[in-house]
């Protein structure tokens, strides 16, 4: 997790404190379950991302973003959101039901 | 009030009143959703889940939709069409109202959508998501008899079974030509993917047998990574023609499965016409579509810019640079819902950020991918710089391999998601 990512992270996770309705999704969020499933897809290789902690998230995301963590669609897909949003994404699914 | 005297009517008759009567009076609202693909079940279900108040009915024609993604597959002998398709009990229980006929009018001023059997369903918000139909009009030679002959199977179901009859009894050494249409259409690397998945069919039981792919185009989707792939796991067995080299098609003859270009003609063993397209034909009966047969839209919530109050998501509709792909329709959906809620609600929908992911299939076990994000920029959906990209074309190990995975894993969890 990096320091400077913190007080975002902890921003969108404070708004999104209450049990978010999911109109409240933050932009791109509502894409990503067609890939990151809501319930349990048999012997699925793409792994579910509700109820995650949102740093782990986050730090995935970063990582995909600059290549330190190799990937296939990930690190194209991170390119397209900068820290802030992908904050809220990760908050927005921490809160979501697992 | 004599719409909704009308309605209750056909509402009884088809069995649905008590969704109806329970709505009443709630405030929330009522959406009509006219299609039950990608968009269209997906949006139908994300409004109800976003908001149970509303009264949400789904308009789709057939009983089960069979999926044009992976449908490749199903020609390739890999898959059965049965695996291709999906019921609309999922969205019953979540409870969505569906209604199993056909929209054969729309008045936007009245707001109402009239079904084949004359009733008449009134709607505070109406999304069309009827994905493609077929130009009848464009191909000289070209119409739904000779469909019969030379399928373009580019709607999944009977067509898709019927191609793949006449691969299976073909005297091997016989000629497959397919030809593909100019930008716009229905999945942009469809057609390629398609030539690998036949010629990986070939491979092991015509191996006499080419393909031929004719194409309206210079350039395509994936263009490299498919290329790398035809010579290296199909060395011989798949020519393509380029707009450049004679590869426009300017009519066929369906009685001797012959495509003619300006450059000569070819007669196939089995022919496969990619016809030119354009959004469902209610599409135009609503008013959506303009002189090109697709539905331009504005991109926050994908409201038509010629019809105020419709919603028009999918292959339909005009999405800047977001391409034709059941993933961007599930999207849209998504986004389009949410949006829907909030405009009901008298809220102003924020600008949304979208993501489509697109697998193909050169080889059961070898995938590539293209990706993308995109944002509302001046009045069209543009995509994020920096992002999004195909495939790298050198990888190590199993990369290619899992792509295959992860498409086969994204087919699984999208159909779920919307049908399921």
């Amino acid at each position: 997790m990096r320091l400077w990512l913190l007080p975002v992270l902890a921003c969108a996770l404070a708004q999104a404190g209450a049990p978010a309705r999911a109109a409240d999704a933050p932009p791109g969020a509502s894409s990503c379950t067609g890939c990151h499933a809501r319930t349990t897809i048999a012997d699925s290789v793409i792994p579910r991302i509700a109820g995650r902690k949102a740093d782990v998230i986050a730090t995935a995301m970063v990582a995909y973003r600059s290549g330190a963590w190799p990937s296939s669609v990930m690190g194209r897909i991170a390119k397209g959101f900068d820290d802030r949003q992908t904050a809220a994404i990760a908050a927005w699914f921490a809160v979501q039901p697992e | 009030m004599a719409t909704r005297r009308r309605f209750l009517k056909g509402a009884a008759a088809l069995g649905f009143a008590p969704a109806i009567a329970s709505a009443q009076g709630t405030g929330a609202g009522r959406v009509v959703v006219i299609g039950g693909g990608f968009g269209g079940a997906t949006a139908a279900r994300t409004l109800k889940a976003l908001e149970p108040r509303l009264d949400v009915i789904l308009v789709e024609r057939d009983a089960v939709y069979t999926s044009c993604p992976y449908s490749n597959g199903v020609l390739a002998a890999v898959r059965e069409i049965s695996q291709q398709q999906f019921r609309y009990d999922g969205l019953k229980r979540a409870g969505v109202t569906i209604a199993q006929t056909s929209a054969t009018a729309v008045d936007a001023s009245a707001r109402t959508v009239t079904l084949a059997d004359g009733d008449r369903l009134s709607w505070d918000r109406l999304v069309i998501s009827p994905g493609i139909d077929i130009n009848w009009t464009v191909l000289p030679g070209y119409d739904e008899a000779a469909a019969r002959k030379m399928p373009h199977a580019w709607k999944a179901g009977a067509q898709t079974v019927l191609l793949r009859q006449q691969l299976q009894a073909m005297d091997d050494g016989g000629l497959v030509v397919m030809s593909a249409p100019a930008n716009p259409y229905r999945c942009p690397p469809g057609p390629y993917e398609r030539a690998c998945l036949i010629a990986y069919w070939m491979k092991i039981w015509k191996p006499k047998s080419k393909l031929l792919l004719l194409d309206a185009k210079d350039a395509f989707s994936k263009q490299r990574l498919f290329q790398n792939a035809r010579a290296r796991e199909y060395p011989g067995m798949v020519e393509w023609v380029p707009l450049s080299k004679g590869g426009a098609v300017t009519s066929v003859d369906p009685a001797t499965l012959t495509f003619f270009t300006d450059f000569g003609r070819h007669k196939a063993a089995v022919a496969n016409v990619i016809p030119p397209q354009k959004a469902g034909a209610i599409a135009a009966l609503a008013g959506v579509a303009d002189r090109t047969g697709w539905c331009p839209v504005e991109p926050v919530a994908f409201e038509s810019t010629l019809r105020p109050g419709i919603h028009v998501l999918g292959d339909a509709a005009v999405m800047g640079a977001m391409p034709k792909s059941a993933f961007a329709a599930n999207a849209q959906a998504k986004v389009c819902a949410a949006a829907i809620v909030d405009l009901l609600a008298g809220r102003t929908p924020v600008d949304p950020t979208l993501i489509n992911t697109c697998y193909s299939l050169v080889a059961p076990d070898y995938g590539i991918s293209v990706a993308g994000v995109y944002r509302p920029d001046k009045g069209v959906l543009a995509e994020v710089p920096g992002a999004g990209g195909v495939s790298p074309l050198d990888v190590v190990g199993g990369y290619r391999g899992q792509e295959a995975l992860y498409a086969d894993s994204w087919f699984r969890t999208i159909t779920a998601e919307t049908f399921g």
